[in-house]
């Protein structure tokens, strides 16, 4: 692009060939910016928003996934998704799990993130710890405490001769949720815990020591200084705790099958078993979409709604 | 200015770690027991370890050639994606302006929503239609599955580099691309490090995608072969654990090592 | 822009090096002039077993090289593979509800005029087709397995009880052991698969001999016949152990091997696995007195292990090859020995005294294929046992069942 550098910088070049000029290179310029993109995006479309489309697909037909034909069967599928008492079940299953997982999530990393940012002694080596659950998998956590679960608990129950404890958590069709809960808690403050802590450290202290000498008392600190200034990391981890309580899966299969019975059957372990193992591809799929629709949904609501309060306060 | 420790809050502090080592404390301890050992108690020390646990471990799950493919899908993920990512962010970030590229965001970022299970059952045939059900198909996949995220992380963090340091570099006859190359990517190493370590944590962890793409079992990761070879275990949970242990060694000691500056970089990036 | 495009380049020749490599493994592929087959089943505690005899196979044929693929959930397995095209060569299942639906789906080469299938018990290939309700066979029957009531024979021997021939027998003895202060049966409630054992056994024997016709007929009747079967996995529920909700499969097994137990409610295909954490006990199986007409009674039997051919591979003839070493009468003998199953071939006894008992009635072929292969896909009724042994409420149960089972049939 010499020649166009060449009449951009002369004074004397006409504003025609000035504006031509510009034009090349504007053109050379958004050319690279399309191709910076224009490759991703197609390669987006075809291996994520083209099987989202062939899920929708399948949903209006009765295929099982392996049969060699299937039939359009239009909205067959949906219907039935809403007489369905296994689908019904693993929609309360997961809101609830995703309620209780989200609330507690939120306060459990709160508190210690506050914890952490007090002056305590070894403050970095606290901070590691407790981030150290994040980088864990998933599943192999779930299959420790399935462990711990089913052997160690009980026979510390039996010892110590504790009654609730004596029997396996995971067995008990009423607790078995608690669980999987107690589980998901465990590894998913650990991120949690880091973005409230990046957010209170960037409070300077001094508001603290000027608020503290004006007389206000601990409580009053909180709600006045540090709230508002979480209030953006507020929003971010309830949504994010929450979706991902919504897609709670690996734990399920290291620790419960979805049982006892299907009181753990989660919405993405349903899709799974039944799409997969019980031949019930075009149904679940049907099922998958409704999942997409709810969790666009949930998600789009918090936004507004911790937004809202963010602006308000 | 007081420096006095707050003690109480030390100490709540502390507990709470308890609680997240005993879990690892007891997987410790149980592989390095033996039946008759575990049979008398999980949570004891143990006084001799048994390291055949983890020969046998080693034995059993095909370690280490799971470990190569775990490393190997990391490490190419790794790679492939703070290259192509990073390019794709910066051609949107600069065009925001421009309603295609706006859109194109939108587009990308609104992937976090869609949950995977609605499209793991046409992807599984998809994969195989295209010859895509093994390792090579499962990076090309993590690849384009994080662009979600990643996008909407780096267009954050290069809409706040002044657009002054481009403008420089191509009055000095940069090409667009050799703009991104020499000016913008040497900028993005600390966004670089959080995305490069989200994406490592993601790859090396992940479960399902493995489980429902991959064929062979020969390419199984390391997370995938702890489910295959749950039935193996049977009831031989020291052989069980010290296969826990062995997988998630890896990233621990990376973690150990890196703990500082992976947690600063999990920040960096929540902040923006 | 030079970069860029080298790193593209050098990018792409990556990708295409791993696709050669991660595909380099697919079944029916020649490397160096070798056949290469893949047996793929769902038996993984017979790998070892396998691992053996094809040595010996390859051995004979040093141009034919077999890999065994056994993965974790098999079943859903080879659905997933079927549904992406990529077939085994081999395919070993059971003759379950999933043969049933892969019949249907044209994986098998049709075997029905196959010579192999002379060597085969009539019965057996009898379950086949009715588990499709086709009379074209799509794969050979090749091991048997049997379900009874497994029981220590020292705990039985010191608290002197003799095996019972009816149910009344059966509940009264349990009594007795609780009232002894030892655990009658280690239930493993936890894997809700191992409450199906016992309740084949049961609605076998008490669901009404026309229950397949009506079936075939569409007229689905398990709210029913069911009763009596379910009613009584609620009895043996209740001679179990305070932990049974919260223990596995694995763990009961170490756990009757130890001899925390006097009987245990599993198919014979647990033998093995019980030997393997006490290889001392002495157990024996007898069969499950389901009702109180023990000339009535039937063992619970079906095809564990049958030999698919996919209708895709490319390498048919070396397959085949396989197969019919496998049934070789002293290759068949060693894989019932080492994995304490039944021959489905003819001529073939399992000579084993622990399962002694059952001979006979094998013998007499007074057998019944499994009630859950032909409960659909989708119904989950180990899941309904599951919930049911927890709160004991037979009605929900039944009615669970025969809702499911309705939903089913109402979505093909």
């Amino acid at each position: 692009m010499k020649s166009d550098q060449l009449i951009l910088n002369n004074p004397q070049s006409s504003p025609a060939d000035l504006a031509k000029s510009k034009k090349k290179k504007m053109n050379a310029k958004m050319m690279a910016y399309y191709l910076m993109v224009i490759p991703a995006a197609l390669l987006f479309f075809a291996f994520h928003t083209f099987p989202a489309i062939q899920g929708i697909y399948y949903s209006f037909t009765n295929w099982n996934g392996i049969n060699l034909d299937y039939d359009f069967v239009g909205f067959k599928n949906y219907i039935n998704l809403f007489k369905d008492t296994a689908v019904r079940d693993s929609y309360l299953f997961t809101f609830k799990f995703a309620i209780f997982a989200g609330v507690l999530v939120n306060i459990i990393s709160l508190a210690v993130a506050i914890g952490l940012n007090a002056k305590i002694k070894g403050r970095n080596f606290f901070r590691a710890v407790y981030f150290l659950p994040n980088i864990l998998s998933v599943l192999i956590v779930g299959f420790i405490f399935n462990f711990v679960f089913t052997s160690i608990i009980p026979n510390l129950g039996e010892k110590y001769q504790i009654e609730f404890l004596t029997e396996n958590i995971l067995g008990n069709a009423n607790l078995a949720w608690i669980g999987i809960l107690i589980v998901f808690i465990w590894q998913s403050c650990a991120f949690n815990v880091i973005l409230y802590l990046s957010g209170l450290q960037t409070v300077p202290t001094e508001l603290y020591e000027a608020s503290g000498l004006d007389g206000a008392n601990r409580w009053q600190q909180f709600w006045k200084i540090t709230f508002p200034v979480i209030a953006p990391f507020f929003t971010i981890n309830m949504v994010l705790a929450m979706k991902n309580a919504l897609m709670v899966f690996d734990q399920i299969v290291a620790m419960t099958g979805g049982g006892p019975g299907t009181v753990t059957t989660s919405i993405s372990y349903l899709i799974y078993t039944g799409g997969l193992a019980g031949g019930e591809f075009a149904f679940q799929s049907a099922n998958g979409v409704i999942y997409f629709i709810v969790i666009v949904a949930i998600s789009v609501f918090q936004l507004k709604v911790l937004q809202k309060r963010e602006m308000d306060m | 200015m007081r420096e006095r420790t707050n003690w109480p809050v030390t100490i709540f502090i502390a507990l709470g770690s308890v609680a997240i080592l005993i879990p690892l404390y007891i997987s410790i301890s149980i592989a390095l027991k033996n039946p008759q050992e575990l049979a008398e108690s999980a949570l004891s020390l143990p006084l001799n370890f048994h390291w055949e646990n983890f020969t046998k471990a080693i034995e059993v799950t095909n370690f280490f050639n799971a470990f190569k493919n775990s490393s190997i899908i990391t490490i190419f993920t790794l790679v492939f994606t703070l290259l192509t990512n990073s390019l794709v962010a910066y051609g949107i970030a600069r065009n925001m302006h421009r309603k295609l590229f706006r859109n194109l965001y939108y587009y990308f970022v609104s992937a976090l929503f869609i949950p995977f299970p609605i499209i793991m059952l046409p992807i599984v045939k998809q994969t195989s239609a295209l010859g895509l059900n093994n390792t090579a198909g499962l990076i090309l996949l993590y690849v384009v599955y994080g662009m979600a995220m990643n996008i909407f992380i780096y267009v954050g963090y290069i809409r706040s580099i002044p657009i002054e340091l481009e403008e420089a570099a191509i009055v000095d006859g940069c090409s667009t691309w050799g703009v991104f190359w020499k000016v913008i990517f040497p900028l993005l190493t600390p966004i670089n490090a959080t995305v490069g370590i989200l994406t490592c944590l993601w790859a090396w962890n992940d479960f399902l995608l493995p489980l429902v793409i991959l064929s062979d079992s020969a390419a199984a990761t390391l997370p995938l072969v702890q489910y295959v070879f749950q039935t193996e275990f049977g009831a031989d949970y020291n052989l069980a654990f010290a296969s826990y242990l062995m997988a998630m060694a890896p990233m621990v000691i990376v973690y150990l090592f890196a703990q500082k500056w992976i947690i600063g970089g999990v920040v960096k990036g929540a902040i923006k | 822009m030079k970069k860029t495009v080298s790193l593209l380049a050098a990018s792409v020749l990556s990708i295409s090096l791993l696709a050669g490599c991660g595909s380099g493994e697919n079944a029916g592929g020649a490397d160096n002039g070798k056949v290469k087959i893949e047996f793929f089943h769902y038996k993984r505690e017979a790998m070892d077993t396998f691992d053996k005899l094809i040595e010996k196979f390859e051995k004979e044929n040093p141009n034919i090289d077999i890999e065994q693929a056994s993965p974790p959930d098999a079943g859903t397995v080879i659905k997933t593979r079927v549904s992406k095209g990529d077939l085994p060569d081999i395919i070993s299942i059971g003759g379950d509800m999933g043969y049933n639906e892969l019949s249907k789906a044209g994986v098998f080469t049709d075997l029905s005029k196959d010579k192999v299938l002379e060597k085969v018990q009539p019965a057996y290939i009898q379950m086949l087709k009715d588990i499709t309700g086709q009379e074209k066979i799509y794969a050979v029957p090749f091991a048997a397995n049997a379900v009874g009531v497994i029981y220590n024979k020292a705990i039985f021997n010191e608290l002197g009880l003799e095996v019972p021939k009816t149910w009344d027998e059966f509940v009264a003895l349990s009594e007795t052991i609780q009232k002894a202060g030892k655990i009658p049966f280690y239930h493993t409630y936890k894997d809700a698969w191992t409450l199906l054992p016992s309740f084949n056994a049961l609605a076998a024997n008490t669901q009404g001999a026309d229950f397949y016709e009506q079936l075939n007929k569409g007229e689905v009747l398990a709210g029913k016949r069911y009763k009596e079967a379910v009613e009584k996995m609620v009895v043996l529920s209740k001679y179990g152990h305070k932990n049974q909700q919260g223990v596995a499969y694995n763990d009961g097994n170490t756990a009757f091997a130890n001899g925390e137990s006097a009987m245990y409610l599993q198919g014979i295909w647990a033998i093995p696995e019980i030997k393997k954490a006490n290889p001392d006990i002495e157990l024996g199986v007898f069969p499950f007195p389901a009702t109180n007409n023990p000339d009535e009674i039937k063992v619970i039997s079906g095809v564990d292990l049958l030999y698919g051919l996919s209708a895709k591979s490319e390498h048919p003839k070396e397959a085949k090859k396989f197969i019919e070493f496998m049934l070789q009468d002293e290759n068949a003998k060693q894989y019932i020995e080492e994995q304490n199953a039944f021959s489905a071939l003819k001529g073939i006894a399992q000579d084993n005294p622990t399962v002694a008992d059952l001979n006979v009635m094998m013998e007499n072929g007074s057998v019944t294929d499994f009630p859950d292969h032909y409960i659909p896909t989708g119904v989950y009724p180990d899941k309904t046992l599951q919930t049911l042994v927890q709160d004991k409420d037979v009605d929900a149960a039944l009615e669970k069942i025969q809702k499911d089972w309705e939903k089913v049939q109402s979505r093909k």
